[in-house]
């Protein structure tokens, strides 16, 4: 069995030689290659070459053409600061207090910032590993891209004191997914993961999920499975425990659940979604490998009856992570 | 008829009712109200309630960050353009440092403790340890405060008591939150503390300045 082949069994809870696992090395994959995470995010081939290196030392089910949560932002308007060894940071927002949403730029995913990059990457990639490995993508969510696109505090009061001016921006933010994810599976991608933590009950309270972001999710989610992905991974991070149930209406196939969720929760509210995780990722910076093997073990033991499980990190792998932490995570569905 | 105005404006700012607190500052000013007693007896009492309102499970960001607002516009009103004037329990440094661009939680725990009478000090985000404690220094605070969501941060977090050590703050408290740090112990990082919430943050410091 190929990893996609496993991966596919454990999206519709049937049987596999083994679990899959996918460790989420983003820069991680940089650090292990020695090369700057700077040069990384930047260099679609750079990332590319990481990311097959890092599959070829740890032998996971998947790879990752992701660069950090500002490749669509930047590529509307937004400028940068790229540092030395750091995922780069909004420097000015391409929306601020009073800009005029009308004026906003649609990204084109073959020319604007990084998007060409990260196609290159995708292309690169998915010509490695054809249909062995995973390809994933990556999109942000649409409230994540709205904070991108402005800043979280000011999304926020934004969305109390003129709502309508909000909504229209998570429309926006909503196109610019659909166009770059779409071109991402056009690359070659398998499928796009869409990254939304600003999402996370932490941030905005569960109607506020359900009534703003729940639709348009549903909408990114269609529209991504028509273009031809195999299915569509959700990522937020943190306590969403109350979100879980909305998945499927979404049209979530693969659930991503961080480590301040606890799997019998996770599989109460969604008997019937695959998940995948939830290793404390500062374990992999701060713990032993015999750690990581003991929580791996419990957590593939709460998921042997029911299946649907892929074995990961509740969220990214710290690009500072000790190697051997993540070749525990490896080998505990081979031992 | 001042306890009744009173109760607006801790009614307004609990409901994150930004212009109504305005206003009903703008009224107990007008009734020879002290703006001392408007902070004590309205916005802080505000502040209790939400701080009994609030767990680690039950805790409603967007009614914090408006109730947060509302407490700075009306503390805008009682010291217009003045900040310095504002009376004080003592000082409390807070950033995000270097790398990290996360700041809703530091900003919340700003608005909840100048809320109770803090004079804060905000290094905003991506700040240079040095630059941190150049501002200790130079602030004589009660704590610094740093809040950190990447784990990055984690080694600049382990330099700073040693370096306000080394230039003999060693009264200064360090005070540590934020989701890359809750999964660390204060021990560590080397820290004098670890908060889950931006009111456990204002519970430590008030024992720290004794009220
Ligand atoms: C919003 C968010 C963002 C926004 C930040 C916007 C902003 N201006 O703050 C954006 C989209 C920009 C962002 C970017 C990134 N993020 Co982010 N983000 C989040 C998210 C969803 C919420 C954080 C938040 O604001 N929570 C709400 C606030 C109110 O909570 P809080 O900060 O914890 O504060 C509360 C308490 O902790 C406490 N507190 C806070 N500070 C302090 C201090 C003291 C002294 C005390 C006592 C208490 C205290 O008081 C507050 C109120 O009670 C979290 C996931 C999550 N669910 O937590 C990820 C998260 C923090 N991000 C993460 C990551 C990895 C990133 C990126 C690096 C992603 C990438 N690969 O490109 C980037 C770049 C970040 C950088 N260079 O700093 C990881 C960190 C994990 C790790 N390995 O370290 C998280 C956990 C999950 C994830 N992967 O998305 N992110």
């Amino acid at each position: 069995m190929n990893s996609l082949k496993r991966i596919h069994a454990a999206l519709h809870f049937q049987p596999h030689d083994r679990v899959p696992v996918i460790a989420q090395v983003f820069g991680h994959a940089a650090m292990l290659a020695g090369v700057d995470l700077k040069t990384y995010v930047q260099d679609g081939a750079v990332l590319a070459a990481c990311q097959r290196d890092a599959l070829a030392y740890y032998d996971y089910d998947a790879v990752f053409a992701l660069m950090d949560t500002s490749v669509e932002t930047e590529a509307v308007g937004s400028v940068l600061d790229y540092r030395t060894n750091a995922y780069p940071t909004v420097q000015a927002y391409v929306f601020a207090k009073h800009d005029d949403l009308a004026q906003l730029h649609l990204p084109d995913p073959q020319c604007d910032g990084r998007m060409p990059e990260l196609l290159k990457a995708i292309r690169i990639l998915r010509h490695a590993v054809g249909n062995e490995v995973l390809v994933v993508g990556c999109v942000l969510g649409p409230m994540t891209l709205v904070c991108q696109l402005m800043g979280l505090q000011e999304a926020l009061y934004l969305a109390i004191d003129a709502p309508d001016q909000f909504i229209q921006l998570l429309d926006f933010a909503t196109r610019v997914i659909i166009r770059f994810g779409v071109a991402q599976l056009e690359a070659g991608a398998h499928l796009p993961i869409i990254f939304d933590p600003a999402s996370c009950p932490e941030v905005i309270p569960v109607a506020f999920f359900r009534e703003l972001i729940l639709p348009r999710l549903k909408t990114i989610c269609s529209t991504f499975t028509q273009a031809g992905a195999i299915c569509n991974w959700l990522h937020i991070a943190g306590r969403t425990t109350p979100i879980l149930p909305f998945y499927p209406e979404a049209g979530v196939a693969i659930a991503n659940f961080d480590f301040s969720v606890d799997p019998a929760s996770a599989m109460q509210a969604l008997p019937q979604t695959c998940l995948d995780g939830n290793l404390k990722p500062f374990a992999f910076v701060d713990a032993s490998p015999a750690f990581i093997a003991d929580e791996a073990q419990r957590l593939l033991q709460c998921f042997a009856q029911r299946g649907g499980f892929i074995l990961s990190s509740g969220c990214e792998i710290p690009p500072e992570a000790r190697p051997e932490n993540i070749t525990a995570l490896v080998q505990a569905v081979r031992s | 008829m001042h306890n009744a105005l009173m109760q607006k404006l801790v009614q307004a700012l609990i409901d994150g009712d930004q212009a109504m607190a305005v206003t009903q500052t703008h009224q107990l000013q007008a009734a020879g109200l002290a703006r001392e007693t408007i902070i004590t007896d309205g916005i802080e009492s505000a502040m209790t309630q939400l701080d009994a309102r609030c767990t680690v499970e039950q805790f409603n960001l967007l009614e914090i960050m408006l109730a947060g607002r509302a407490v700075m516009s009306a503390m805008k009103v009682l010291y217009p353009g003045d900040a310095a004037m504002f009376p004080s329990q003592g000082t409390i440094i807070l950033a995000s440092l270097e790398g990290d661009v996360h700041d809703l939680g530091k900003n919340i725990l700003k608005m909840v403790l100048t809320a109770k009478g803090y004079r804060v000090v905000d290094c905003g985000k991506d700040c240079p340890v040095d630059r941190l404690i150049a501002t200790a220094r130079q602030e004589a605070p009660l704590a610094v405060g740093i809040s950190g969501l990447i784990t990055t941060v984690i080694p600049q977090i382990r330099q700073v008591r040693t370096k306000m050590h080394a230039l003999g703050l060693t009264q200064i408290k360090v005070m540590a939150g934020g989701a890359a740090l809750k999964q660390a112990t204060a021990a560590s990082l080397q820290v004098d503390f670890i908060g889950e919430t931006a009111f456990d943050c204002l519970h430590y410091v008030e024992t720290l300045s004794g009220s």
